[in-house]
């Protein structure tokens, strides 16, 4: 079985936001509910202020604390390595939200971000909370996949309504594999320098795994301990610094 | 023991009490019913656990302490503390529900918790347990309450089903402890000591609300029986101003830890303390305790408390969120957060809740009642 993750290259990025967009199309996300967001911020003060950019999926991680928190179980882990919600078992108590040391997680009923409430503009039927003019992936409740229902609590997939069709046993998902296309996150799919790239973390074989150890992969807050399935390739500048304490790791 | 003992004001805590809980459950309700949640201010760029999630803190803390204040009699056999034992029960009872009708209208689908909690069995969740112990808890103290109301104090099954509510309370405040204390990634919230921080202020905060609600009951000293006004003169005031002393001890303890370390997220608490809320807690609770220690009443000292309390709960749950994590331009700074009209009426229809339980057993539960003296 894959355990698939994702490495993302700083040095490629170039912060344009494409993937973002690519993602809000492809999961019906509205503004401020970016299962994929580049964030902005400022590192520094005058006169050395630098403007950054960083792009932040869900991690997936390998101990994810928002699935260990959940009362419900309705956050698990699939046996392909992908974090996912059921939606028909959240009771949207966000815990999740709280315990997520990556702020990945968006709770739906909430005021709108900009105005007109677009979820009033396109008002949802039954428990959707609203009704897209333009729907993207099939409605899957039980993976938290399509159009977020009211008072549940929501977030990256991987795409998992693409990925989990791909051929078993597949190394990487990448574009320049013309069969397997269809297959690609959609953040992935759209970036326009290639800084992304998705794959078999378990596959030493595969595009991420050498990635991941030639350009010495480094990961957001290692010492949370959630060890994100998400790796960041920044100009070699993570290798000889120890993210960790290292010693003894969680089983 | 009867209605005419009461000399306080527990008609007119009726009449408030239905007030707050129509006033309030009804603005909440229908403010619920046609906006959803986005009728608070909370949000996932902002404040994820809002205002109800204070008041859940809040009312089930208190519980705890109340339950505290009775096991002294009922559990470790203080005998001082039988004349507010049933009362002490009865309130924890009260305050309970308050605590968890918050803590509903701020879940997304209530009614699914009561299945999809019991039939997954996450262990590893401290939400789970802390749901689990809490209604083991309520079971508990039902059936304690109905055994000392028909009059059975000091049967064996009576004792053991207070020695079991005392248990099971503070395995459930433990675990409530651990629901904050064990995130690691807030680390205003972090650390083991949370779940004794957390028994401290709930035995603090019992203590408040059982002398305020003895003081209501009779209206001043005066008209109180004897037993009662001397445990209200004489160890009450005692074993409140202790467990007051060590709780203003912790709260000057983790601010002065909170200021001083470097973590990240515990840049907060140069705006806790930048804040007057964080001063008139402090200063309530400072001013109380000198009260309490110089031998006055302790009316006003427990009024003083609950306030402060309040106001901490409060500091706790939202400067624990306020560093945005991972939100780029979308907070920059400090996450603002102002409970919305509807949180407020939640904590109100709380209030309402807690009055009108309360007024409704001095009337027609004999909280007075103790055991039978041998
Ligand atoms: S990034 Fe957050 S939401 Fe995603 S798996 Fe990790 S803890 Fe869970
Ligand atoms: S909000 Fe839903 S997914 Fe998150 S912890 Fe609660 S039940 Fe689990």
């Amino acid at each position: 079985m894959a355990r698939w993750g994702m490495v993302i290259d700083l040095d490629k990025c170039t912060g344009c936001q494409a993937c973002s967009t690519a993602c809000q199309m492809e999961n019906n996300r509205l503004p401020g509910e970016n299962y994929q967001d580049v964030l902005y911020y400022t590192e520094g003060k005058q006169p050395t202020p630098v403007l950054k950019w960083f792009p932040r999926p869900c991690m997936h991680c390998e101990e994810p604390s928002c699935m260990h928190v959940c009362p419900t179980k309705a956050t698990f882990k699939t046996e392909d390595g992908v974090v996912l919600i059921d939606w028909n078992k959240c009771i949207g108590c966000k815990y999740c939200m709280i315990a997520c040391p990556y702020g990945v997680r968006f709770y739906t009923d909430e005021k709108p971000l900009v105005e007109p409430d677009i979820k009033s503009v396109f008002p949802g039927e039954g428990d959707l909370s609203w009704n897209p003019p333009y729907k993207g992936p099939q409605q899957d409740n039980a993976h938290g996949v399509g159009i977020q229902p009211h008072g549940v609590v929501s977030k990256c997939t991987f795409c998992y309504h693409k990925i989990s069709k791909a051929p078993k046993g597949i190394a990487d998902l990448s574009n320049d594999d013309a069969a397997n296309r269809e297959y690609v996150p959609a953040c992935v799919r759209t970036c326009a320098p290639t800084a992304r790239y998705f794959g078999d973390l378990d596959n030493p074989n595969s595009n991420v795994s050498r990635l991941i150890s030639d350009k010495r992969g480094v990961r957001l807050l290692d010492h949370t301990g959630n060890k994100p399935q998400v790796y960041y390739l920044s100009g070699g500048a993570g290798p000889a610094v120890p993210s960790g304490r290292g010693g003894a790791n969680k089983a | 023991m009867s209605a005419q003992q009461v000399k306080g004001p527990v008609n007119a805590a009726m009449m408030a009490g239905v007030a707050a809980l129509v006033i309030g459950g009804g603005l909440a309700l229908a403010s619920l019913m046609s906006n959803g949640h986005a009728a608070f201010n909370t949000g996932s760029s902002g404040i994820t656990w809002g205002l109800p999630v204070v008041g859940y803190v809040f009312f089930v803390l208190t519980s705890t302490g109340l339950t505290f204040v009775a096991s002294l009699a009922m559990v470790f056999g203080i005998k001082e503390f039988y004349p507010v034992a049933k009362r002490c029960i009865w309130l924890a009872l009260v305050t309970l529900i308050a605590g968890f009708t918050c803590l509903a209208l701020e879940l997304g689908h209530p009614f699914r918790m009561l299945w999809a909690i019991p039939t997954s069995f996450q262990y590893l969740s401290p939400l789970n347990w802390m749901g689990l112990f809490y209604a083991a808890y309520m079971v508990l103290l039902l059936l304690k309450f109905q055994k000392i109301n028909g009059g059975d104090w000091n049967s064996s099954g009576s004792r053991m089903l207070g020695i079991a509510s005392f248990a099971s309370v503070v395995v459930a405040h433990g675990t409530l402890g651990g629901v904050f204390g064990a995130m690691a990634m807030r680390p205003m919230w972090y650390g083991p000591i949370i779940p004794l921080y957390f028994l401290l202020t709930a035995a603090v905060s019992g203590a408040a609300f059982a002398v305020l609600i003895t003081y209501l009951t009779y209206g001043n000293e005066s008209f109180m029986p004897a037993k009662v006004k001397n445990l209200m003169t004489g160890a009450m005031p005692k074993v409140f101003a202790a467990a007051l002393g060590i709780v203003i001890l912790a709260v000057v303890s983790r601010t002065i830890i909170g200021l001083w370390s470097n973590a990240d997220g515990l840049q907060v608490w140069d705006h806790v303390v930048a804040s007057p809320w964080y001063w008139i807690e402090l200063i309530l609770m400072i001013a109380a305790f000198v009260m309490l220690a110089k031998g006055g009443a302790p009316f006003f000292p427990s009024i003083m408390v609950i306030v402060s309390l309040f106001i901490g709960r409060y500091e706790f749950l939202i400067s624990g969120q306020a560093v945005p994590l991972f939100k780029g331009s979308w907070v920059t700074g400090l996450i603002d957060y102002v409970p919305s009209m509807t949180e407020w009426m939640i904590i109100l229809l709380a209030v309402g809740i807690v009055l009108a339980g309360w007024a409704f057993g001095e009337k027609s539960l004999n909280l007075a009642a103790e055991p039978a003296e041998k």
